[in-house]
Formats: structure tokens, C-alpha cells, sequence
């Protein structure tokens, strides 16, 4: 009987808590989504220069992305983090905390976006580029009108999947000290002793955002499907 | 006068000698149907004319003008290619298909390009398919959309290569009839094919590619009724019977 009492009240005191901090967490969400939006926006740019870059006949230029692409995927966002923001003042470049953390995620999933591109890119089949060249269109005008529309729809999954990552990799900017979700629960945490309702509170709060953009991007990709049969 | 000259083209894959030394001059409104074995270079050939493989030696020469490596988009646009495949791009609508290469490569208004994309498709007799995509159409549909496409370039000679060998063979005949048209109005032509039918009758001249060479070459009578070359001979043998 103790048990049960024990159990109601315990959630009861859960709830109140989760209550109560719910609408404290508003800035750091805020904080989170501004940093997945532009670290995406941002991404996704880099990722689709990244990839065309590599498909030109420039070796060097295909050298130069392929070392990016093994540094970004070869260590941690994290590292990566930190020399931006703690590293690269000893060279003498100071950027402040939320570009920082903007430049490094960017950077980060740009590197994974290109190669989402350059996978969905070569998947095109070769006679769309010949059709196109042979209109006598030049290879930027076949890259620009045939095959990057047709590579674009392909890559929607896998860049979904990435736009979640980066979502939730966003809550590593709090090490640079961007008070984003993660942080905030963290001091919210260390203030009140009472961890497991707020932690909780943050876990809904980005499961809210990742099903968000799931939804939204189902969304976008039955409109793409229009001309399948 | 002569639309097409080609002098002593080679083109090696590898150490592979696909093409050895052809020579061949097209005339205006002249049709050409190519015919060999597989594997002969006939492929090879037209894709050299429009420069979608690079030669490796010999000159051709479009409309009286040497073509170089520098000025083939504007070579492509006087070559218009017909794939065995079709390559619509899936992602357009029939008519914007059509419409694409007017607008993009030679910068016409969208207004007049779809006026032409417009007349072209009731050309090929297709014009109630205009906004649907490629993807509903079935194949022989898909290759009169392909010829549309490449006549809203305006090309002076048009490539065919196997146009009809990935259809079912009841949708042979719409796509034929489509190029008989064509030939009918005077459009030169080259076509590879393996319909001996059709090129005997809508060809002026055929040629017999064997091992990357000319062969033989003569009029459908000389060829389909008369053939010399002892190749020829085998190759008509096995086709027709
Ligand atoms: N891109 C390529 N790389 C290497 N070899 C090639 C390439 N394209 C064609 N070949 C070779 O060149 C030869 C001629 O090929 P081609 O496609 O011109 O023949 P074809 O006469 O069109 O035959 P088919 O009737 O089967 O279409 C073949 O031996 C083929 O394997
Ligand atoms: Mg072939």
C-alpha cells in the first residue's frame, strides 16, 4: 500500500516538476532549432558545391574536397567544435560562441551531404546526361536541368535521416558554451537535484522537433513521387 | 550537297580498334541506315558524329564545317540522337520534355518554344499526352516523344540508333511510321537498325558495317537482294530466316 502511495505521489511530484520547467526550456529550444536550421541550410549548400566540385575535371580540386570530407568524417564533432571556437584564437581568429557553432555543424554536415548528393548524382543514369548533352546543352546546363533535379528527389531520404543528426547534434554546441537545450537541462538539473523530470522534459522536446521534421519530410517526399507511376 | 563527311575515322577502346578507317559522306535528305552484327561499331559510329565519343583520328565535317572538340554544343544542336533507350528526362512532363532543349540551349521564349513543342506532338500524334509524365507512357509512346524532342532542336540531321529495339514489337510500327514521315519530308537521316523491312524501304542507301569497316554499301536492292560481300551473306542469312 506504502508502495503504491509512495509511487503516486512520486509521479504526481514528477509532473509538477516536468510542468514547471517545460515553458523555462523555450529559449534553449529555440536556441536548438535556430542552430539545426542554419547548420542545415548551411550544409546543404556546401554539400551540393562540395559534390559538383568533385565531379569536375580538376583533380586538385577533387583532392582538395576528399581531404575535407576524411577530416570531417575522420573525428569528432566535438574536436571539431572546439577548434573553432577554443583552437582557432591561438592563430588569432576569434569568432564568437553561436557562429562558431554554426561554422563547425555546417562544415560537419556538409561533409556528410555531399557525399548524399555525389552517391544520389552517380545513381543518374548516364544516357539522362547524353540526352541532355545532346540537345546541345553544355555539362553545367545538364548538371543544372536534368541531373541535379532527378539526384535532389533521390537524396530526400538519406538527407532526412541527416537533418535529424543534425538535430541532434546540435546539443553539442552547449561544450562552446551555447546555452541550447542540452545545457539548459544540465543547469536546470544542477539547480534543483531533480534530474530525471527535466532530462525528460528535454527528450520530449527534441522528439518533438525530430518527428516534426519527419512528418514534414514524408511530406515532401509523397510530392516529389507525383511523376512515378 | 553533302550534310555529313566523314574521312578515315578511328576511334580504339583501350588497345580495342572499334573503328578502322570509315569513310562516309551523307547527303542532304538523304536517309542511311546502317545495319552489321553486334559488337561491329555501329553504335560507335553515330555517337563519334555527334561527338558523345571521342574520335581518336579522322575529320568530320557537319553542314561543310570541320568539326573540333571546341565548338560541339553548337555541333550538337545541328545533330539530333534518338536513343534505344529514349531517355526522356522523367522528371518533365511530355511537352515540357519537348520544350527544354528550345528553351535552355537555344534561349527561345517559353511561349514560342511550347507553340512548337505543341506542333511537334500532334506531329507524333501525341498531343493529348502533352502534361503527363514519361512514366505512364508505354515505350512507343516514349520514343515519338524522344523524336519530338530532338526535331524542336531544328538539327539538320538526325541519329537513330536502334530506335525501336526495346519495344514490344506491336509498338514497332507507330515509332516506324513516325520515321517514315520524317524521311518522306526530306529530314536526312542515319539509322541503325535491325528492322531490314523498314530499311529497305524508306532507305536510300545501307550500309553494312563489318569489324568497324564499311563492308558493303548500295542501294536496299543492291544490298537485300544482291549482297556480294560473303559477311553480308551470313549476316542477311541468319537475320532473315
Ligand atoms: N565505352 C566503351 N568502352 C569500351 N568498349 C566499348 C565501349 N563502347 C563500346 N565498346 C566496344 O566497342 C565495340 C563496338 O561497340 P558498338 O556499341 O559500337 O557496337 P554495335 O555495332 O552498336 O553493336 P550492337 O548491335 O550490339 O548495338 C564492342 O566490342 C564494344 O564492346
Ligand atoms: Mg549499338
Amino acid at each position: 500500500m506504502d508502495a503504491i502511495i509512495n509511487l503516486a505521489n512520486n509521479s504526481i511530484e514528477f509532473f509538477k516538476t516536468v510542468v514547471e520547467f517545460a515553458p523555462k526550456f523555450i529559449p534553449g529550444v529555440i536556441l536548438t532549432l535556430q542552430l539545426a536550421f542554419f547548420s542545415i541550410i548551411l550544409g546543404m549548400i556546401i554539400g551540393l558545391v562540395v559534390a559538383v566540385l568533385k565531379l569536375t575535371k580538376y583533380k586538385w580540386l577533387k583532392k582538395i574536397m576528399n581531404v575535407y570530407i576524411t577530416i570531417v568524417r575522420g573525428t569528432p564533432l566535438l574536436l571539431q567544435l572546439y577548434f573553432i571556437f577554443y583552437g582557432l584564437p591561438s592563430l588569432g581568429i576569434m569568432i564568437d560562441s553561436f557562429p562558431s557553432a554554426i561554422i563547425a555543424l555546417a562544415l560537419h554536415n556538409g561533409a556528410y551531404i555531399s557525399e548524399i548528393f555525389r552517391g544520389s548524382i552517380e545513381s543518374i543514369d548516364y544516357g539522362q546526361r547524353e540526352a541532355a548533352r545532346s540537345l546541345g546543352m553544355t555539362k553545367w546546363q545538364a548538371m543544372k536541368r536534368v541531373v541535379l533535379p532527378q539526384a535532389f528527389k533521390r537524396s530526400v531520404p538519406a538527407l532526412g535521416n541527416q537533418f535529424i543528426i543534425a538535430v541532434k547534434d546540435s546539443s553539442l554546441a552547449s561544450v562552446i558554451t551555447i546555452t541550447e537545450t542540452m545545457l539548459l537541462a544540465r543547469q536546470f538539473g544542477a539547480a534543483t537535484f531533480n534530474v530525471f523530470p527535466i532530462y525528460f522534459t528535454a527528450g520530449v522536446y527534441y522528439l518533438i522537433i525530430t518527428m516534426g521534421l519527419t512528418k514534414i519530410l514524408s511530406m515532401v517526399e509523397q510530392k516529389l513521387k507525383v511523376n512515378e507511376r | 550537297m553533302s550534310m555529313i563527311e566523314i574521312k578515315n575515322l578511328h576511334k580504339y577502346f583501350g588497345e580495342l580498334e572499334v573503328l578502322r578507317g570509315i569513310d562516309l559522306t551523307v547527303d542532304e535528305s538523304e536517309v542511311v541506315c546502317l545495319i552489321g552484327s553486334s559488337g561491329s561499331g555501329k553504335s560507335t559510329l553515330l555517337r563519334c558524329i555527334n561527338f558523345l565519343e571521342e574520335k581518336n583520328e579522322g575529320e568530320i565535317y557537319i553542314d561543310g564545317q570541320l568539326v573540333t572538340s571546341k565548338d560541339i554544343n553548337n555541333i550538337r544542336q545541328k545533330v539530333g540522337m534518338v536513343f534505344q533507350r529514349f531517355n526522356l528526362f522523367p522528371h518533365m512532363t511530355v511537352i515540357q520534355n519537348v520544350m527544354e532543349g528550345p528553351i535552355t540551349v537555344k534561349k527561345m521564349a517559353k511561349k514560342e518554344a511550347r507553340d512548337l513543342a505543341m506542333a511537334l506532338l500532334e506531329k507524333v500524334n501525341l498531343l493529348d499526352k502533352a502534361d503527363e509524365y514519361p512514366a505512364m507512357l508505354s515505350g512507343g509512346q516514349q520514343q515519338r516523344v524522344a523524336i519530338a524532342r530532338s526535331l524542336a532542336m531544328e538539327p539538320k540531321v538526325i541519329l537513330f540508333d536502334e530506335p525501336t529495339s526495346a519495344l514490344d514489337p506491336e509498338l514497332v510500327g507507330e515509332v516506324l511510321g513516325v520515321m517514315n514521315d520524317l524521311a518522306k519530308e526530306g529530314r536526312t537521316m542515319i539509322i541503325v537498325t535491325h528492322e531490314m523491312g523498314f530499311a529497305k524501304e524508306v532507305a536510300d542507301r545501307v550500309i553494312f558495317i563489318h569489324d568497324g569497316q564499311i563492308a558493303e554499301e548500295g542501294t536496299p536492292e543492291d544490298i537485300f537482294d544482291r549482297p556480294e560481300n560473303e559477311r553480308l551473306q551470313n549476316f542477311l542469312g541468319q537475320i532473315l530466316v
